[in-house]
């Protein structure tokens, strides 16, 4: 599984891993990943198999995802750490942090919801008209405010850059994705079994993964640290991008 | 479940990139003339210089009105992201430098205008980059002139002065299959006529002195980034897939996937290269766009008038526009240019050297200027201005001679525009 940087790990390292959302890759994790590591810290910022960089055959379950991460873990005798996830990310991280929860010291879910349901119209597009999902994805995953511009990133046109990154994506990976997001159960027994350390980040305007959806989940955790970003839709990495970085900052 | 409608052209014009600003409420887009900005906090500013933060630095490099700009122009034209530079020609500059180096080649079309050809042909190989022109309508000839070395085919999408039309398609498909980028100027065209990235280019650039702004009162350029080409399907970009010493050695590629070009573009070219626009400059590009649409309707409109108007007037040898059937470009320019084919178009006329300097001297309405894409009419003599370096062989190659008049059509009244022109024949041609 690739992962980025590639760096040696310390000994006894207890990094932070990075896991991206359907569609995505290591890429969307550029920012807080170079924070991170201008501060000494471990970070892997992973290509999930399948995605990306990585190789390999795709994996059509959360579980199956969570191991495959565990599994790097492993090769790199890594104990501990923290994860970080969005999206699909942020359940496959739930999916960690309550399977072995003494392996992870704190998390962060942005952008998530429980149940995360896909509708079966856009399941239908990403298997037979995947530029549509993409395009769906893409308006969806952003606040209206998000899609007339202003990005804090000067000089980028933030919807059509998350377009081109899910356009890369190899054949079947969309619906995969998104198909995994929707089998997904038990994501409420899962929160209570969680030890570490929990923050959310959800965006006001998201409509992908709105807030109301993540009550639930919320109330499940121990504890929970909840960040709303007013005005921020689903894509909140790029949309505030120093406000998710203060966030991580805090919780990690 | 919710259509996606993505904002039309025309609404984008005015709106893509600048919300109201927070602070007072302007609608118009501020100007933020200020060279640097200030850091709340020490660990603020490490964190920006070492983009890990989002935020401005010195407007060399990114300005928040630029900023605007840059957005506006790559939602114009379908791009992840722009850059905008002092001039057209430096945009061109940033353009290759940002892959080629000594050593590199590119093809290019043997119709390009002036500046762009003097840069390919005289300037870049003292750095050690060279160029081959070809006609890019001889398919063949672009793959004759492949090299191992090639990094880029450059064209534009209307040429200068003959209007050849660059057959996107076809082009960037030779050049996907060796694993080569398409860069296309695109200032005759501008976003509303063609979007080249839908057709298959892979970075566009604009003088936006042109069409975008409009009003002729700046110089500037835009370069834009698809965000399509797959950089590292290949050894050949190795400032995009190689550590980048000149910046903690990044690694272009691996941190920015998609957008790996224009970051390299701004992190390198813009910094150390220093062609940057000002925000006043960009402020005045994006009081053009935003008439964009309405201004090229009628561009189109009243060009076409006049082609009409010059091909059937008997001091008129040929009128060269690709709407006529008589372009060698014009079923492809049905196809790809269904809205027009831009307000800058050359005819010969019936006469010599001495008839075309009486014509342009008799002109009224039209200013004779090296310029095209004003609101204003404008009119010029190509062999003896813009591709007056240009030798004998290599002005025939791209279709200019002698009697060659180049006329970039504003919009003012078409009857005006027509009557000036139909004295200025009239007196020029009298024997």
């Amino acid at each position: 599984m690739f992962y980025f940087p590639t760096i040696k790990l310390k000994k006894n390292s207890e990094p932070i891993v990075f896991i991206h959302g359907t569609g995505m890759d290591h890429s969307v994790w550029t920012l807080p990943v170079r924070y991170f590591s201008r501060k000494k810290r471990d970070v892997l910022s992973i290509d999930l198999p399948g995605h990306g960089k990585s190789s390999g055959k795709l994996i059509s379950s959360i579980s199956g995802f969570s191991d495959q991460v565990f599994q790097l873990l492993d090769n790199n005798s890594i104990k501990k750490c923290s994860i970080v996830g969005h999206s699909m990310g942020s359940l496959i991280a739930l999916e960690m942090a309550s399977s072995q929860p003494h392996r992870i010291k704190a998390m962060s879910l942005i952008g998530t919801a429980f149940p995360m349901q896909v509708n079966d119209q856009l399941l239908q597009f990403a298997k037979s008209d995947v530029q549509k999902a993409i395009d769906i994805l893409t308006f969806m995953g952003y606040s209206n405010q998000a899609r007339i511009g202003r990005n804090k990133n000067p000089g980028m046109w933030m919807t059509e850059s998350t377009r081109r990154l899910m356009q890369r994506s190899n054949k079947g990976v969309i619906y995969n994705d998104l198909l995994a997001c929707s089998n997904f159960k038990g994501g409420l027994e899962k929160a209570k079994k969680v030890t570490a350390k929990v923050q959310l980040i959800l965006g006001s305007n998201d409509f992908l993964t709105p807030t109301r959806k993540a009550v639930d989940l919320i109330d499940s955790f121990k504890n929970p640290d909840v960040k709303e970003i007013v005005n921020s839709g689903h894509t909140l990495m790029v949309e505030d991008p120093n406000k998710v970085l203060d966030y991580l900052i805090e919780a990690l | 479940m919710k259509k996606p409608k993505d904002l039309k052209p025309s609404t984008l014009s005015l709106h893509a990139g600048q919300r109201p600003d927070s602070d007072f409420g302007a609608r118009a887009t501020p100007i933020y003339q200020s060279s640097s900005f200030v850091f709340p906090d020490t660990e603020t500013a490490a964190g920006i210089f070492n983009v890990e933060r989002a935020g401005h630095v010195y407007s060399r490099i990114t300005n928040p009105t630029n900023a605007v700009l840059e957005e506006r122009i790559s939602a114009l034209e379908g791009g992840i992201g722009a850059i905008t530079t002092a001039s057209g020609q430096a945009a061109l500059v940033l353009a290759i430098t940002t892959i080629l180096e000594k050593g590199s080649h590119l093809i290019a079309s043997k119709s390009l205008y002036g500046g762009s050809h003097n840069l390919l042909e005289y300037t870049l190989p003292r750095f050690g980059i060279d160029t081959t022109f070809v006609d890019l309508r001889k398919t063949n000839d672009i793959k004759k002139n492949l090299k191992k070395n090639t990094k880029l085919i450059f064209g534009e999408t209307l040429g200068n002065p003959g209007l050849d039309v660059l057959n996107i398609p076809k082009v960037s498909k030779i050049a996907h299959d060796n694993n080569i980028p398409l860069l296309v100027d695109s200032t005759f065209t501008t976003p509303y006529l063609m979007q080249p990235l839908s057709l298959g280019a892979d970075l566009i650039f604009h003088s936006a002195t042109k069409f975008l702004s409009g009003h002729g009162v700046v110089i500037g350029g835009l370069l834009v980034d698809g965000g399509k080409f797959d950089w590292g399907s290949s050894a050949k970009f190795k400032t995009l897939t190689e550590p980048y010493e000149g910046f903690h050695d990044m690694n272009f590629v691996d941190e920015y996937g998609p957008a790996a070009y224009i970051n390299r573009a701004r992190k390198e070219g813009a910094r150390d290269f220093g062609a940057c626009m000002s925000p006043h400059t960009a402020f005045l590009v994006l009081q053009g766009i935003e008439t964009l649409s309405l201004r090229m309707e009628r561009h189109i409109q009243n060009t076409r008038s006049i082609v009409d108007f010059l091909d059937s007037h008997q001091s008129v040898k040929s009128v060269c526009y690709p709407e006529l059937d008589n372009h060698p470009d014009h079923k492809l320019a049905k196809d790809i240019l269904p809205k027009g084919c831009g307000a800058v178009f050359t005819f010969q006329l019936e006469g010599n050297k001495e008839t075309g300097k009486k014509f342009i001297e008799q002109l009224n309405l039209f200013s004779h200027l090296a310029n095209v894409g004003d609101a204003k009419s404008l009119v010029i003599h190509p062999a003896s201005t813009t591709h007056h370096r240009m030798s004998n062989d290599a002005l025939k190659k791209a279709g200019i001679t002698e009697s060659t008049i180049r006329l970039s059509v504003g919009i003012e009244d078409c009857d005006d525009l027509i009557e000036d022109l139909d004295e200025a024949l009239t007196y020029s041609t009298r024997k």
